[in-house]
């Protein structure tokens, strides 16, 4: 029993690992930025559908695929930041939420028009099984049982955990991290510190949808497929996982991001006692009650410093 | 001495026309009045099902400007929410879930008739509207945007899970006993719409609404000068949801259908765009709101569907809301209303100005 509990918990690490990179893009985003990116699933789905165009048009494997669709990503991100919160300076903080939601339209528009036909496009996953006696499952043997895992989720685990290391690391000791950090802390203090706010906002927004799009392939190629709103999901997870981390630290949204999977994937596990048989049906309403309880008993998130606001 | 003559005569000229009042007055003080406006409008769309019985317009046009309303009820209570209120909410599209799930559980399975339905529908949404207020006071700004947008999958996935596809027959509908057709259910929509308009308006320019507008510019000033903020925010929501939920109660009654795992009512889209509505239209004016929902969903299905160019690309429309909302964000924050009002103040100003000086001419002729 415990091996299967094991199996099943081990299930969640690919939406461990898309849900973390986008929980990182969305708060990198709103320290920098100080807004919610509603954009950041549509924006990850355009460029997912750039390398979904290479592979099935020009035949580019997948690992090469992925640089056009995160390059543009980044051209995506310093557009908007550029061009649009650069502009809007005036604008408030539910006005910039709105602008997002905007580029949602815009973007799911906008793919149709580019892509042509959109719904249901065939997808590569990293570890391509197509080739003779080549097994796509890994299964290690614990207690008694059989875990078993796709080749691509543990590559997507080394691809997710390379990243996020670097990032930490980065934010951490560089120059460039210190800015992030203090731009988060206070952008008018960090502006009149002699900290260019400008170039750290553009380089977050670049990586945010860098990384977004990373995560929109991974997820797809353990899909399958891929069509507009296949990201919808992913996004409300993400966006969840910031909220129950707190956006207040940078590691609170991936502690979030790897709660929500593993939460949902126990209360799928359930489903193996007799009593709640039927729970699969009730699987992702459960999780998110539960969510919205744990939240709202602490709506500064797990790891979040309540802000005294002065009059 | 002659300096005060030429005074007292330029005011004369100025303010003569405050004293007089002609039937061409009289009447555009009457128009002024919002229930006015808001009957004529009614009349106008109401002549519609009439004008496709002489074949005048097809009923597919009116079909859509029926669909249209049903946007435009969630729309107006949303209005309320964000622009009087200032709470942004993705919540609307699970709140008309339970509208249209009603529609389906009691006039379909147990056969109850429209106004059962109606008042069970806003006793629930009543009920969701005063939880999700409460969470609203605990959690505040974009929190309560993502909390609301994860309320509305709790409610689209119950649904899923309940029945994934619903149906409602027509012949087992009746409204006071008597069985409706498609034009009845087109001028119920019409007079639940102008009643609502009615209402908010009012509510609006009442007690409360000048509550609720102090709370969104600022809570802590609001909360100072003596207004309960749990009240306030509380009945915000109400409205909101209680007014969602009777959309989609009455799209369940137009469109009879819906599978919800594939429907876009119950999907984020819905939220986004009645808040890009209440946005384009401008979040402070009924008018605008409602216009804005023309935009959004009127246009496609009324206008454009004759221009070959947006039948062949319909992706092109929800490009171009997407690009109007952040443009319109950008430059113009009050909206369309801001734009036509500020147009409209700006030649009126014109107006005056044109006609004093004309006068001031005359005089120094005479």
């Amino acid at each position: 029993m415990f091996a299967a509990f094991l199996s099943t918990v081990c299930g969640s690490l690919l939406s461990i690992c898309v849900t973390a990179l986008s929980a990182f893009s969305v708060t990198i985003i709103f320290r920098t930025s100080t807004t919610a990116n509603f954009a950041q699933g549509s924006i990850a789905a355009f460029g997912c559908y750039v390398v979904a165009e290479c592979l099935n048009r020009w035949g580019v494997p997948v690992y090469l695929g992925v640089l056009p669709g995160m390059i543009v990503g980044v051209v995506i991100g310093l557009f908007i930041d550029l061009m649009v919160f650069r502009k809007g300076r005036h604008v408030g903080e539910l006005g910039k939420q709105i602008i997002t939601m905007g580029f949602v339209s815009l973007f799911y528009g906008g793919i149709p028009l580019v892509f042509g036909n959109p719904e249901f496009i065939p997808f590569e996953s990293f570890y391509n099984t197509t080739k003779a006696g080549v097994e796509s499952n890994v299964v290690l043997r614990v207690f008694g049982g059989e875990i078993v895992l796709t080749k691509h989720a543990l590559i997507c685990a080394a691809i997710t955990a390379v990243v996020l290391a670097a990032l930490f690391l980065l934010l951490k000791y560089s120059k460039w991290g210190l800015g992030v950090r203090c731009t988060a802390s206070s952008e008018f203090t960090a502006e009149l510190m002699g900290i260019n706010t400008h170039v750290i906002t553009a380089i977050s927004w670049a990586l945010a949808c860098a990384l977004g799009v990373l995560a929109a392939v991974m997820y797809a190629g353990g899909g399958a497929m891929i069509s507009t709103s296949f990201m919808g999901t992913i996004q409300v997870n993400a966006f969840l996982a910031c909220i129950l981390g707190g956006f207040a630290t940078f590691y609170g949204p991936i502690v979030g991001a790897v709660l929500i999977p593993v939460l949902s994937n126990c209360v799928g596990f359930l489903a193996n006692f007799p009593a709640f048989y039927d729970i699969s049906r009730w699987q992702m309403v459960i999780v998110y009650v539960l969510l919205l309880a744990i939240i709202l008993l602490k709506p500064q998130g797990l790891f979040g410093k309540k802000v005294v606001k002065k009059v | 001495m002659t300096d005060l003559n030429v005074k007292k005569e330029y005011l004369n000229l100025v303010y003569t026309d405050c004293g007089k009042v002609s039937a061409g007055e009289k009447i555009k003080k009457l128009l002024a009045v919002p229930g006015t406006q808001y009957l004529i409008f009614g009349v106008i769309l109401g002549v519609f099902p009439l004008l496709a019985q002489l074949g005048a317009l097809t009923s597919s046009f009116v079909f859509a400007v029926g669909n249209t309303m049903i946007y435009a009820i969630m729309a107006i209570g949303f209005c309320l929410l964000m622009g009087y209120s200032g709470l942004a909410s993705l919540g609307t599209a699970g709140f008309v879930g339970i509208g249209a799930y009603i529609a389906y559980y009691f006039m379909q399975v147990y056969g109850a008739p429209f106004g059962i339905a109606f008042i069970v529908t806003v006793m629930i949404s009543l009920f969701s509207g005063v939880l999700v207020g409460f969470i609203s006071l605990r959690i505040e700004g974009i929190y309560l945007a993502i909390l609301t947008l994860g309320l509305s999958e709790i409610l689209r996935n119950t649904f899923i899970s309940l029945k994934s596809s619903i149906k409602l027959d027509m012949s087992k509908v009746r409204l006071f006993g008597v069985k409706i057709g498609e034009e009845q259910v087109y001028l119920l929509i019409l007079a639940l719409f102008v009643l609502l308009l009615f209402i908010t308006s009012n509510l609006i320019r009442s007690p409360i609404g000048r509550a609720l507008l102090s709370v969104k510019n600022s809570t802590s000033a609001a909360q100072a000068m003596g207004i309960n903020l749990m009240k306030y925010r509380v009945l915000a929501f109400v409205i909101s949801t209680v007014y969602a939920a009777i959309a989609g109660l009455m799209y369940m009654m137009l469109l009879r259908n819906m599978t919800t795992s594939t429907s876009t009512l119950l999907s984020m889209a819905t939220s986004l765009n009645i808040l890009g509505a209440v946005v384009i239209g401008g979040a402070k004016s009924l008018w605008g709101t409602t216009f804005g929902v023309f935009i959004i969903y009127g246009l496609q299905s009324t206008l454009l569907s004759k221009i070959p160019f947006f039948v062949e690309n319909p992706a092109f429309i929800t490009m171009i809301t997407g690009l109007l909302i952040i443009l319109i964000v950008m430059f113009f924050p009050g909206g369309i209303a801001q734009m036509m009002g500020n147009l409209m103040q700006k030649r009126k100003t014109a107006k005056f100005v044109a006609n004093t000086q004309r006068r001031m001419d005359g005089y120094g002729q005479n």
